[in-house]
């Protein structure tokens, strides 16, 4: 016991001698969570378990928090939430340091310097609230509601900032998912009509991951699942340019020319219906284009495909033939992060398609989860609002005008920057950040420098100093995810909570506090029509009848839903069906068919640029975090062995890595683990600013090598089409 | 009279994917400081040649030796093994730092934490067993690769994945006759055939940066020569010795 109690002293004394620059005056520990006690999870000594939810990446985990005298000292996953299932991941684990980062943001913070200086006074709410909401109003009258950009990456608050930027009446809303999954998402709506379908591994035989590395890029019950039915013996094929953790665990790995996924696709597809191997009972009940799908395929042979992916024809007949033989226990992995190629698109859809002929989808034991034959949604309420003003104006995204097919809420990101720097269809003059970092996550990073120097007014609300709030006139410091309620989520029918483990440090406030308080300065009250978080919380649990004392002790509600299930599968598109022909996208100009679309390929002498995951790291967020810094691999530039000996280069040299639009430099890492035409930075770090004190100086940035390219159909950025030479220092 | 207890672990080198949850929820759990680390996954490497690879991850700790080398160079009684679970114990209050048990475990799986003046180590993080709860690297094992248990009950979750274990190796390690006799015992996957699994490099940088000073290079290399050739012991004969 007294070990533990010098140890804590002492890392009590590290943080307090590591106070930040940034975070002026920091505050003494923070109080006990009010609300915790008032419910009877803490004690009198501060002391107590809380349920709660992870927010360190996007899966949002079931928490419990270890609390000792008002401070969380550990974070369990919760056994009773179907995501953690007991279990976090080391940045879930992590979580902890992102709350007691020694460089979070703790009080309103208003630029002095030059912009990128770093140089911020520190201000009150009222003053910080007064400068952005003054500054918004300018520019709404002065240029129009449309010349300010929201941006923000996805959050359980999503739906308030939402009501922000609608309310404040601009189109131009930014997420970062043109960055990530749009090539998924719209092909699985325009095929099945989900956003994404959900993966069952429960009697799963065969595995296909198309460049989904789950072991590197957790999801933390996936990747279990994953490592469960290997175990049980399922097979598991991984197509991917470079040796992951993932392909480690393979079966086989088949080291596939990137952006040539969708050719291995369609010889599969070609294969399956040549020799009628599909579940043609499913596929003529359920799937549009069934008869016509063979002649559409007819010139995807695998010897074709050969030449296009590098891996031998037998070796492409072979999958077919096993993905077939393993009938609706078969599962094409849809792809999380599918930004790769401007085919990327055509990926999913072949995806999409192979899933469709398996008949995996609903099946009892089937590996997906595409339609849903009930209403399982929760109807949480939510706080009256009146309807949004008419916006006429066009997005800057192009979104549709330009790009008629991708979703509203998905956008193309990268677009919008490039709309900033032409002033086409009308100049941008300012932008709302939260909780985004696009100086980083953007490809040419130069640019995005030059869009922000384009703009009158920019202001960023997050919990340390990032990148894009380094260059920000105004930082607005959120809460922690341990120190703030959101929005409730629903999750199998469960509804789950985040809320406050410790009382937010300093003077963060929640995501629902900021957004209220800015409202109601923008005349936007109405808005946001809730007294406080638990008010919000009691408004959406209001139509179930649901208390929120007893969702704060459970962490878990589970209402008695009655839910409605006449047996008949239901597609969510236009004819009902599966989409494996579209309508929709022959009307726009698109090939109805998934079909192959010949990707660039680098010249001689260059590399193809892959970007990637790594399990300790999420995005370009978490690199400040302690722990995580403390057992990160050092970034790279990994390159194959025999590559980098015919260029002369060796393990540990220094590289310069130049693309069309920048150059990094970054110690090498010779490997057998890629291809030898690719090469793999390891992504999220090459911070710009100095106020991450962990991480500023780590590692070399991708988005000053990414070139700007943009699949058409989809609005994603084709992160992995960017060509490299690398020569030694 | 029932049984003494053996704790150890059981680790399933087929299910660990180097994700370092469990590195990250010792820390946390044991306020291990910055610069220092109990826990590890080795990284066997990139084996074969492009395109047919391999590459398996070792996750280890202290291993709870039965016959522990570290308790036998304490000078101050410090170190010793627990009675009631097995486990190796450092007592914080008793240690003068001398650092004689850092250089006597050949697993290298001991430090000096420079800052306390003590030397730390995987407790077995038993504050939790205390009450009920599993170490928090198993606790929190992504793969699921991780399991801990009382070796001497034939039902505990461990000793049942023993016995169903395609493969079963222990590194043991001999000197003047006598065994360390460890107590993790890697299961599904031949990996430690040449023994290198220990001694080895440090591999976080940012954790291990007094790594080189704790260890004078002439011991590691003593230790390594010595340690080749000798460490390894299919276990089935081992765990047969230990059921009579």
């Amino acid at each position: 016991m007294s070990q533990a109690r010098v140890s804590r002293r002492n890392f009590l004394k590290l943080s307090s001698a590591a106070v930040g620059a940034f975070a002026l005056g920091q505050a003494l520990p923070a109080p006990v969570a009010r609300a915790a006690r008032q419910a009877g999870l803490i004690d009198a000594d501060g002391d107590g378990y809380l349920p709660t939810m992870c927010e360190m990446c996007v899966w949002r985990c079931g928490v419990r928090a270890k609390v000792v005298k008002g401070r969380v000292v550990k974070l369990e996953g919760n056994p009773e939430h179907p995501h953690s299932l007991g279990r976090l991941c080391a940045r879930g684990q992590s979580g902890l340091m992102n709350t007691y980062d020694p460089d979070r943001v703790l009080f309103p913070l208003v630029r002095v310097g030059k912009r990128g200086e770093g140089r911020f006074r520190q201000a009150t709410w009222d003053e910080a609230l007064d400068i952005v909401a003054q500054k918004m109003l300018e520019i709404k009258e002065k240029y129009g509601p449309e010349a300010m950009i929201f941006s923000s990456t996805h959050n359980l608050s999503q739906v308030q900032f939402e009501n922000l930027l609608n309310g404040y009446g601009s189109p131009n809303y930014g997420t970062q998912r043109s960055l990530c999954f749009n090539a998924m998402v719209t092909a699985f709506l325009l095929t099945y009509g989900v956003e994404e379908p959900a993966r069952n591994y429960d009697d799963v035989k065969f595995i296909l991951l198309v460049g989904r590395n789950l072991a590197e890029a957790i999801s933390t019950s996936e990747t279990s699942a994953l490592v469960d039915a290997l175990s049980r013996g399922a097979k598991l094929v991984v197509l991917d340019p470079r040796f992951t953790k993932t392909a480690a665990l393979a079966d086989e790995w088949l080291p596939i020319r990137p952006g040539a996924d969708a050719a291995f696709l369609l010889a599969m597809i070609n294969v399956i219906v040549t020799e009628e191997l599909a579940d043609c009972e499913f596929v003529k009940k359920y799937v549009v284009g069934c008869d016509e799908l063979p002649q559409a395929m007819q010139d995807y042979t695998p010897e074709w495909a050969e030449s296009k992916t590098g891996v031998p024809a037998g070796t492409i007949r072979r999958m077919a033939h096993e993905y077939a033989a393993a009938g609706h226990n078969a599962m094409a992995h849809p792809g999380w992060r599918t930004s790769n190629f401007i085919n990327s698109f055509q990926t999913e859809r072949a995806i999409a398609t192979l899933n469709a002929l398996s008949g995996n989808v609903l099946k009892p034991g089937g590996c997906l989860i595409a339609a849903s034959p009930e209403a399982s949604g929760v109807p949480l309420g939510k706080p009256p609002q009146p309807p949004y003003p008419r916006i006429s104006a066009l997005r800057l995204d192009g979104v549709p005008w330009k790009y008629p097919l991708v979703p509203l809420k998905l956008g193309v990101f990268q677009e919008m920057r490039d709309a900033i720097l032409s002033g086409q269809p009308y100049q941008a003059r300012g932008w709302f950040i939260a909780r985004q970092n696009p100086v980083l996550s953007l490809p040419d990073r130069n640019r995005t420098l030059e869009a922000l120097g384009k703009l009158d007014f920019i202001v960023a609300v997050d919990v340390i100093l990032n990148d894009t709030a380094w260059f920000s006139d105004v930082v607005l410091p959120e809460a922690s995810y341990l120190e703030r309620y959101d929005p409730l989520n629903v999750v199998g029918g469960k509804i789950f909570i985040r809320q406050p483990v410790i009382e937010p440090q300093g003077e963060a406030r929640s995501a629902l506090w900021i957004y209220k308080q800015l409202g109601e300065r923008l005349g936007l009250g109405n808005y946001f029509q809730y007294a406080d978080e638990e008010d919000y919380l009691r408004q959406q649990l209001a139509p179930l009848g649901l208390s929120l004392e007893e969702l704060k002790v459970k962490g878990y509600l589970d209402p008695e839903i009655e839910r409605k299930n006449n047996g008949e599968i239901v597609f969510n598109t236009p004819s009902g069906k599966i989409e494996v022909y579209s309508e929709t996208l022959a009307k726009a100009g698109f090939s109805p068919w998934p079909a192959w679309e010949e990707p660039p390929v680098p010249p001689a002498g260059q590399f193809y640029l892959l970007t990637g995951k790594v399990a300790q790291h999420t995005q370009f967020a978490t690199q400040n975090n302690q722990y995580l810094h403390k057992y990160q691999d050092e970034p790279r530039l990994w390159m194959n062995t025999g590559a980098a000996n015919s260029l002369g280069l060796k393990d540990g040299d220094l590289v310069e890595v130049t693309s069309a639009v920048g150059s990094a430099r970054i110690p090498l890492l010779a490997t057998q683990a890629i291809r030898p035409d690719c090469v793999y930075l390891t992504p999220g770090f090459g911070h710009l600013s100095k106020g991450l004190r962990t991480a500023y100086g780590v590692g070399a940035s991708d988005s000053t090598l990414h070139v700007t390219y943009t699949d058409p159909v989809s609005g994603g950025q084709a992160l992995s089409q960017t060509f490299v030479r690398v020569r030694k220092v | 009279m029932a049984q003494k207890k053996r704790s150890g672990f059981v680790i399933d080198v087929s299910r660990c994917i180097d994700c370092r949850a469990c590195l990250v929820a010792c820390s946390a759990e044991n306020n291990v400081g910055m610069k220092y680390t109990r826990i590890w996954v080795r990284d066997l490497g990139v084996k074969g040649e492009y395109p047919n690879l391999q590459r398996t991850f070792v996750p280890y700790n202290c291993m709870h030796c039965d016959n522990p080398p570290c308790t036998e160079v304490c000078v101050s009684g410090a170190t010793y093994k627990d009675q009631d679970t097995g486990l190796v114990l450092v007592d914080q209050e008793a240690c003068i730092g001398c650092g004689y048990c850092v250089d006597a475990c050949p697993y290298n799986a001991r430090y000096l934490d420079h800052e306390r003046g003590v030397v730390d180590k995987c407790s077995g993080c038993i504050q939790r067993l205390q009450i009920g709860q599993q170490p928090a690297c198993v606790t929190t094992c992504v793969g699921k690769a991780r399991l801990f248990g009382d070796l001497n009950d034939p039902n505990s979750e461990a000793s049942i994945a023993l016995k169903n274990a395609r493969t079963v190796q222990r590194l043991d390690y001999e000197k003047d006759g006598v065994h360390t006799g460890p107590n993790i015992y890697f299961i599904n996957g031949e990996v430690l055939e040449d023994a290198s699994v220990l001694p080895r490099d440090p591999r976080y940088p940012a954790a291990e940066a007094t790594w080189k000073e704790i260890l004078v290079p002439a011991v590691l290399a003593g230790i390594g020569l010595s340690f080749v050739g000798q460490a390894t012991f299919f276990t089935k004969q081992l765990l047969e010795g230990e059921k009579e």
